[in-house]
């Protein structure tokens, strides 16, 4: 009896021991040395608004990725760094991961100055790299392993005309815009109004971070547009705008639709279009699944710069895949250029000649109707 | 010109005024007490915006409860400051530029203080008054500026007459003057000194609570507030409180009225450039001149 009690308890012990085994490899599947990808964002400064929820972004989709097994059975490690919002250390910051840390890609920068800066160096070793930014400077189409994850701005530029000239038939448009992301913006409309038939009848420049922007809403408000843009990445021209009594419609662009600068706005956050990319409170069917596994992780609700970080892991993960960690960095280049993706912030074509191929069909219009995003049923391009 | 957008430029530019004014205000009380020049007074008037914030949305606190303790928190701040910082410093024979060293080393540290514990969110303080705003001819004046302009004169002249007629703000200037004389006297120099700080804190959370509702509160606006409160205090006269809003005024208008009359592209270069010119002409600032008669 007591031989076929240790029997059987061997055998329950020897399953139990089995189990345990499968079940821990269920849990983590991916093994062996990571691969190594670095990110540079603007965690600190005043590009600290999108860097912030870009790293929200990516490490969320790297945990999901390793939950998931990883890349070829091998775990991803992102090491970000953060670049103060100045271009001089977002270079260093990317020179140190490259040489030192030995990463297969880079991720980042949040800013356009310091993604230029970046470039230099990833162009010269032919480096992947997947930045947070829309398509800079011209020389920016030369370098062959830099992917813009959002859209360049005369499309952001084009995606408000459409609205203001399409959806409103407003004739009459007056700017209030600050003098870093909005004036990139501004002057795309300024390029393209005449397009839409709409005539630019005010604008009025602050600078960034302005704590009161009054006078420059009168200014707007003095000209009677039918339509007033406001381009800034602050509450304080939103709010600004509606105590000068500006009674018309505002519409503002992607770089300026936040939860925190709703926040900032406070009972002004009402009646207020965004030409973006995500309504998080009521997903697209291809958003829903990050938009879920973001509140559930996060306890908020993402918006584009979550969404871009998320999106560009990603695009990084597919072609490491496909072209194997250890293939190279031109191979995993050419993999990324190759590669069309169904993103969260939109559908990507890297070998456009953007070096992102979002469409203006990829925009979705917000309302904000007392402090809540809602979405609209325009549809740009149409 | 449109005459309403005038009149309105000069209203808004009067309101930014007054916030420089009462930033300057406090920069101006210390200064008086104490000879130092104090970096981190925007920072105490994100200190008593922030406690604001969190007393309203934390607590529930009811409004008026909360702006009174968040000038009482801006205080606190003040007297800590002077005696955990600033007294070590004098004992150690701190010359003039390690106060403004220490005091911005503080600013910087307060700032990101903030962000680590609140977060980068912008805050917008209730108005007193809500957000209505007064209807004038066709000028709208936001009622809480209204409150904004009527406690900053308020404060400006209990802090003239405090510093003029009172036993407490003489011992204090008397402090600043002559430490040893005052000594000799039976005043007691270093709690002079802390009340002095303390003094500058309550009005510079008395500023946070009232520029909250026109700016929101961020963990960044304190350094600004302070360089824009240092200019109106140094245009004003760097020891006259009544000058710092006199010179916050002249700056809020040269500002707005530059947007309007120029262009808001050449808002700061037309503003700073007057500025320029007033101070080589009046090199005491605006009423600098007047207060040193016979003192």
């Amino acid at each position: 009896m007591s031989r076929n009690f240790i029997r059987r308890s061997s055998r329950v012990l020897l399953w139990a021991l089995v189990s345990v085994g499968a079940a821990g490899a269920a849990a983590q599947q991916a093994d062996g040395p990571p691969i190594k990808v670095g990110a540079v964002l603007s965690l600190t400064g005043p590009g600290a608004g999108l860097g912030g929820p870009e790293r929200n972004g990516i490490q969320l989709a790297e945990k999901r990725i390793n939950e998931r097994g990883g890349i070829r059975g091998r775990p991803l490690r992102i090491i970000i760094e953060d670049d103060g919002s100045k271009a001089d250390i977002a270079k260093s910051k990317a020179e140190a991961l490259i040489h030192g840390e030995k990463v297969v890609a880079l991720l980042g920068p949040s800013l356009t100055a310091s993604t230029g800066a970046v470039a230099t160096v990833t162009h010269s070793l032919g480096m992947p790299q997947l930045c947070m930014t829309g398509l800079g400077p011209v020389i920016e189409s030369s370098y062959k392993s830099l992917f813009h994850m959002l859209p360049p701005q005369p499309l952001n530029a084009r995606a408000m005309l459409e609205y203001i000239g399409k959806g409103l038939k407003a004739k009459k448009l007056g700017v209030l815009h600050d003098s870093g992301y909005g004036q990139l913006v501004m002057t795309h409309i300024q390029n393209l109004h005449k397009e839409y038939g709409v005539e630019i009848v005010a604008t009025e420049k602050f600078e960034v971070g302005a704590t009161d922007v009054s006078t420059q809403a009168a200014k707007v408000r003095a000209a009677s547009p039918d339509v007033v843009g406001v381009i800034a990445t602050s509450p304080v021209p939103f709010r600004n705008a509606r105590q000068m009594r500006i009674t018309q419609p505002i519409v503002s662009a992607v770089g300026s639709s936040s939860y925190e600068y709703v926040k900032g706005m406070g009972d002004f956050a009402d009646e207020i279009v965004f030409a973006e990319f995500i309504v998080s409170e009521d997903p697209l069917p291809h958003q829903k699944e990050f938009v879920e596994l973001f509140q559930k992780e996060k306890g908020s609700l993402p918006k584009t710069y979550d969404a871009a970080g998320w999106d560009a892991v990603h695009v990084l993960a597919q072609a490491l895949e496909k072209a194997g960690p250890d293939a190279g960095s031109e191979a995993i280049a050419a993999a990324i250029r190759a590669s069309r993706y169904r993103g969260v912030v939109a559908q990507y074509n890297f070998s456009a000649a953007d070096m992102t191929g979002i469409e203006l069909e990829s925009y979705t219009y917000s309302k904000l109707i007392k402090g809540r995003y809602t979405r609209l049923p325009f549809k740009a391009g149409k | 010109m449109d005459l309403t957008l005038l009149l309105q430029s000069i209203v808004t530019g009067v309101t930014n005024g007054f916030i420089y004014g009462l930033v300057g205000l406090g920069l101006a009380a210390i200064f008086r007490g104490t000879r130092i020049i104090n970096a981190m007074q925007g920072d105490f008037a994100l200190i008593g915006g922030i406690a604001a914030v969190l007393l309203l949305e934390k607590l529930a606190w009811p409004v008026w409860a909360a702006f009174f303790a968040a000038v009482f928190v801006g205080g606190a701040a003040g007297w800590l400051m002077e005696l955990l910082l600033v007294r070590p410093l004098r004992r150690r024979g701190g010359s003039e530029e390690s106060y403004l060293l220490l005091t911005l080393g503080v600013a910087f540290a307060v700032s990101a203080l903030v962000l680590y514990v609140v977060g980068r969110d912008s805050h917008a303080l209730p108005g007193i008054g809500g957000d209505g705003i007064v209807v004038v001819g066709d000028v709208a004046i936001r009622i809480h500026a209204l409150w904004l302009v009527s406690i900053a004169v308020a404060v400006m002249l209990a802090l003239r007459v405090f510093f003029g007629k009172t036993a407490l703000g003489l011992s204090m200037m008397a402090a600043a003057l002559d430490a040893e004389g005052a000594l000799t006297t039976g005043i007691d120099v270093p709690l002079m000194r802390t009340l002095t700080f303390a003094l500058g804190g309550l009005v510079g959370g008395l500023a946070g609570v009232l520029v909250g509702p026109l700016v929101t509160v961020y963990f960044d606006m304190g350094l600004l507030l302070t360089l824009k409160g240092f200019a109106a205090a140094i245009l004003g006269g760097l020891a006259n409180p009544m000058g710092a809003v006199v010179g916050g005024v002249t700056l809020g208008l040269l500002e707005s009225l530059a947007i309007v009359m120029v262009s808001s592209g050449y808002k700061d270069v037309v503003a700073m450039a007057i500025l320029i010119v007033i101070m080589i002409a009046m090199p005491n600032g605006l009423l600098g001149r007047r207060l040193r008669k016979g003192g």
